[in-house]
């Protein structure tokens, strides 16, 4: 039977109704409340909805397909190898939107339409859902960035092992607000392949730009550079015109008020201290 | 020539650059910060069809600059878009 559940994630909330449900959002639940960014309606059923190809994005054999039917609805496509998952047919707000489910990619197609809706909703809300791997440490939160299979989630491992008092807030998708005091960065329900799903927040202390090299380097990065480190890690729809702007607004306030690196590493324990060394050591007051 | 669609010119810390957003560009994987003069032209280029004459014509009024000397700059900054992909 179907019921219906709201989530707060990063301070924004959802609604779903499904006969599912899944460990990764129960931290995230919440009473019922008028007040959300968007609903999903779930429902088991394979669906033809023709539409208009626009783009696809592919990552490690798991395939978005975004679109557009004859009404201007987007679309969205999932695919994991050769096998449909399911396809999200969305509002052009995306306040109102139905995914119909394949059976057995349930949780797959579950947790792409929410990440999509979640970035593409709150985009007008200075939020930004990254691909990235974040620790905490010392009251601050620090995010990896990197391209998939650089060593995000390698380096915050590294981190938890060698650095006391260090913890993992999220390993795949975490949210940044930038808010009138300050910019956070929030656990979510998607972790990647990593069980991390914590409903936690931190003041943003540091982003690092990862890269594989054969010794440990670090710098910082700042202007035009940082900003071009920053944007591929970074989910969006950035073809919509007014999405692009309001990511746009949101990255620069991140450039101008966080401090970048760019860390050059090997996936050892010492790229860990050093990278630690660097990021921590100009902190001044962390509430 | 027009300029191709997708592509964006913002602004990052004080600094014009061309980004590409739209469908069709987002292969083109890279920024490009261009200067003042090249921010100009673009601005320019962006409202349409455009020639190398009409821009050297456009900064002439624009900057205090020689027809010789305007035309000789457009040219070196349209090579340079061609050449990325950002001209049909």
């Amino acid at each position: 039977m179907k019921h219906t559940d709201y989530y707060k994630v990063a301070e924004h909330t959802f609604r779903v109704c499904s006969s599912l449900s899944f460990d990764n959002y129960k931290p995230f639940i919440v009473a019922e409340t008028a007040d959300t960014l968007f609903a999903l309606d779930v429902q088991e059923t394979t669906a033809n909805i023709p539409f208009t190809q626009e783009l696809a994005q592919d990552d490690e054999g798991q395939r978005i397909i975004c679109g557009h039917t004859h009404n201007n609805e987007p679309v969205f496509e999932f695919w994991d190898g050769e096998q449909k998952a399911g396809l999200l047919l969305c509002q052009p707000d995306y306040r109102s939107n139905i995914l119909y489910l394949e059976h057995g990619f349930e949780r797959f197609a579950t947790d792409n339409a929410l990440m999509i809706l979640f970035a593409l909703a709150s985009a007008h809300k200075s939020t930004l859902l990254f691909h990235s791997s974040v620790i905490a440490y010392n009251g601050a939160g620090y995010m990896f960035l990197g391209k998939s299979g650089t060593g995000k989630s390698t380096h915050s491992r590294l981190w938890l092992q060698n650095i006391e008092g260090t913890d993992l807030l999220n390993d795949d998708n975490p949210a940044v607000r930038i808010l009138p005091d300050g910019i956070r960065v929030y656990g979510t329900p998607w972790s990647g392949k990593t069980e991390c799903y914590k409903n936690l927040s931190c003041t943003l202390g540091g982003i690092v730009m990862l890269s594989q090299a054969p010794e440990n380097r670090i710098r910082e990065l700042k202007g035009v550079i940082a900003y071009a480190s920053l944007i591929p890690s970074i989910s969006g729809k950035r073809w919509d015109k007014s999405i692009a702007d309001s990511l746009h607004l949101s990255e620069t306030q991140i450039i101008e008020q966080i401090p970048m690196w760019h860390l050059e590493c090997l996936p050892d324990a010492a790229a860990a201290l050093l990278c630690k060394n660097t990021i921590t050591c100009n902190q001044t007051q962390i509430i | 020539m027009q300029l191709k669609p997708g592509f964006i010119l913002r602004e990052v810390c004080g600094q014009k650059v061309i980004v590409a957003e739209g469908l069709g560009a987002v292969d083109f994987g890279k920024l490009l910060s261009l200067n003042d003069t090249a921010a100009f032209l673009w601005q320019k280029a962006q409202e349409g069809d455009f020639t190398a004459e009409g821009l050297a014509e456009a900064m002439c009024q624009q900057f205090d600059i020689d027809q010789a000397t305007a035309f000789a700059d457009v040219k070196e900054i349209i090579d340079k878009w061609q050449q990325l992909g950002l001209i049909q």
